[in-house]
């Protein structure tokens, strides 16, 4: 054991004599990513969503019902200051669509009003772009629940028949029938429903600022690992051999390196935090409000503690295992940049993976830079609980499954 | 003294070392040359415990190293040949980043120990307190060698193995190298050494000739053409 406690002391020595050159790669880095990160931000709050979604719409005969309710649609207040419609042929509608120049085409078909009026119920068909845009995607929303609402009405109605025809209440259908319309059109025409604000967010409980402080941080604890290179780089074969001639084998030789990283990792942030401290008064009002904004203080330090600690550990052995499944410099450290950034993308930290195709969505579930995410957005946030521990169970598993695997490859070298 | 009876070695199925014996009295210095990639190295890795033989027996001053005991499976015991055994890689084990007197720490985990050996000991025939202070990685080749001697040197054990030391050394360098184990051998060190150098060759008392993991003593005498005319018959 002797033996072992002298060779930690002696890397925890080499960290620290490395730790200066250490914070200033760390510096650098974290300057690059808080100005793109901020200069994001503010694209972003200054190029607000697009409010008119663009809609053709197919009217298969020359229908006085149909072109009335398409005017009725039209003129709806709620309807006519977010869509834009545009009546054209089927051919000139596909063809719209596919040069990118309407979010939606809609086929009304024939007797459209008349057969929901009889109750056959006509189906109409809405086409989106393959590559849906913002706009698309909010209609089709809108469309969806619209038609869950259609079908919790025809429901109703079908209850009220059948239970009326079971009872012998024929003469009171068409009163049950006024009272499920009137309850329905009540629902869907509350104009104070207008004047209600709810916001939806692809950024969940967040708000952008939020949201890309989280994955900026993210990205910075891996891409410091940069830095961290000489102290998790494999020891030199020389060394390795009168190691283990002393007793210290392999597996206590990456546990060092590993502590030493980490020890590094916790230092760095730390000086780092106190220098943001510092700067507090130079930084913007509002990126600082809005950091803060909503976040519910738990009044308990040591679960955040213990939950930013969990994040340092967690990221510092994803970044050890990548350098293990290497053998250079060069390569690990090209490596490491490339992981992250992909890893982080696929997470959803660079652009919402609500906007991602939904395998893309579903490797971004398995990866650990997404828990690192949302847990880095629990700890800034302060909300969450029940996912704050969902998500510590997760990251300490993929802690133990990194290091193993890391632990493995390097004996395997040897 | 050392003892060593038909070791065996292979990596994978290439057999590196064919029933390897030979012994080493108290204070005397054993060479063995051979071509590049005869076995020396693997041969040294055994002795130094950082290889496991497939089969035979090493024994240091009567303690077992190495041995199959007759039951067909290896077993060495690490602390005799830690004790016992110093060993000088090919390549430094030092740590570039930190100090000469960081990196003899690791090796000599009593801080007074290593003081009295930088002060008085073999570290101070070495040289290495003159440069102590400096960093490991900006030492030239002559000063990282003694430096490696020195971390061999640590517990000061009876046995010192030496994979080509003077490699990549000049000449003055090398003359040090060959001065530092002329004092090992008087205070009855055994030396086992690998080399291309000549020089060195005249400190061993016995020399050796490796081919395809053979080893065939040869005349402590031969030199210069005769040895290499002996290794290139012995290898081809």
């Amino acid at each position: 054991m002797k033996w072992r406690i002298q060779y930690l002391r002696v890397e925890v020595k080499k960290a620290l004599v490395l730790f200066p050159r250490m914070l200033f790669q760390a510096i650098l880095l974290m300057m690059i990513i808080g100005v793109i990160a901020f200069c994001g931000v503010r694209g972003l709050e200054r190029d607000p969503l697009a409010a008119s979604i663009d809609i053709a719409v197919v009217v298969q005969e020359d229908n006085r019902m149909t072109q009335m309710a398409l005017a009725y649609v039209e003129n709806m207040e709620s309807v006519s200051s977010y869509c834009h419609f545009q009546q054209t042929t089927e051919e000139e509608g596909f063809d719209l669509l596919r040069k990118g120049k309407i979010a939606v085409l809609v086929l009304l078909p024939e007797q459209l009003v008349e057969g929901i009026m009889n109750g056959r119920n006509p189906s109409v068909d809405i086409y989106f772009p393959r590559n849906a845009r913002l706009e698309a995607m909010l209609f089709r929303e809108l469309t969806e629940s619209g038609e869950g609402l259609l079908r919790a009405a025809q429901a109703q109605i079908y209850g009220a028949n059948d239970t009326a025809s079971a009872y012998g209440l024929q003469e009171q259908l068409s009163k049950m029938e006024a009272e499920i319309d009137s309850y329905n059109l009540a629902f869907a025409l509350d104009r104070m429903a207008l004047f209600d604000t709810e916001q939806v967010s692809v950024f969940g409980s967040m708000n952008v600022v939020q949201f890309y402080a989280a994955s900026g941080a993210v990205l910075f604890l891996l891409l410091t690992g940069m830095a961290l290179y000489p102290v998790m780089q494999r020891e030199p074969t020389a060394i390795r051999k009168q190691l283990e001639r002393q007793g210290t084998g392999s597996g206590w030789q990456c546990f060092s390196q590993w502590f030493c990283a980490v020890l590094c990792m916790g230092l760095l942030l730390a000086v780092l935090w106190m220098g943001v401290k510092l700067a507090y008064r130079w930084l913007p009002d509002g990126f600082l409000a809005q950091i803060r904004e909503d976040r519910a203080d738990s009044g308990f330090l040591l679960p955040q503690i213990m939950l930013a600690g969990l994040i340092v550990l967690s990221a510092v052995t994803i970044v050890y295992f990548i350098y293990s499944l290497t053998g250079s410099r060069t390569s690990g450290i090209l490596l490491l940049f490339l992981v992250s950034v992909v890893m982080v993308y696929l997470s959803g930290g660079l652009a919402p993976s609500m906007f991602m195709p939904e395998r893309m969505q579903a490797v971004g579930r398995w990866l650990p830079t997404t828990y690192l995410m949302e847990a880095v957005g629990n700890l800034l946030t302060g909300r969450n609980k029940t996912g704050t521990s969902q998500c510590a169970a997760i990251l300490v598993l993929s802690t133990v499954v990194c290091g193993m695997m890391a632990y493995v490859l390097r004996r395997r070298e040897e | 003294m050392i003892t060593v009876t038909d070791i065996t070695s292979a990596y994978g199925r290439k057999q590196i070392l064919r029933g390897v014996s030979f012994t080493a009295q108290r204070g005397e210095c054993v060479g063995i040359v051979g071509a590049n990639g005869c076995g020396k190295s693997t041969l040294l890795s055994v002795l130094a415990g950082t290889l496991k033989p497939s089969a035979g027996q090493v024994l240091y001053y009567g303690r077992t190293a190495w041995s199959d005991a007759g039951s067909g499976r290896m077993r060495g015991d690490r602390e005799v040949i830690r004790r016992m055994t110093g060993y000088v890689p090919q390549e430094n084990p030092l740590i570039p980043e930190l100090s000469v007197y960081d990196n003899l720490r690791l090796w000599y985990p009593d801080k007074k120990a290593l003081c009295q050996e930088l002060e008085q000991g073999f570290l101070h025939r070495l040289g290495i307190e003159a440069f102590c202070k400096k960093q490991a990685g900006k030492l030239s080749g002559g000063m990282k060698k003694r430096v490696s001697i020195g971390i061999a040197m640590a517990g000061m054990p009876p046995v010192l193995l030496m994979d080509e030391p003077s490699a990549a050394l000049d000449l003055i360098c090398k003359e040090d190298i060959r001065k530092y184990l002329q004092i090992y051998l008087e205070r009855k060190g055994t030396v086992v050494i690998t080399t291309h150098e000549e020089s060195e060759l005249s400190l061993c008392d016995k020399l050796y000739v490796m081919r395809e993991g053979k080893l065939e003593q040869v005349d402590r005498n031969l030199r210069g053409e005769a040895l290499t005319e002996k290794m290139q018959i012995v290898t081809s």
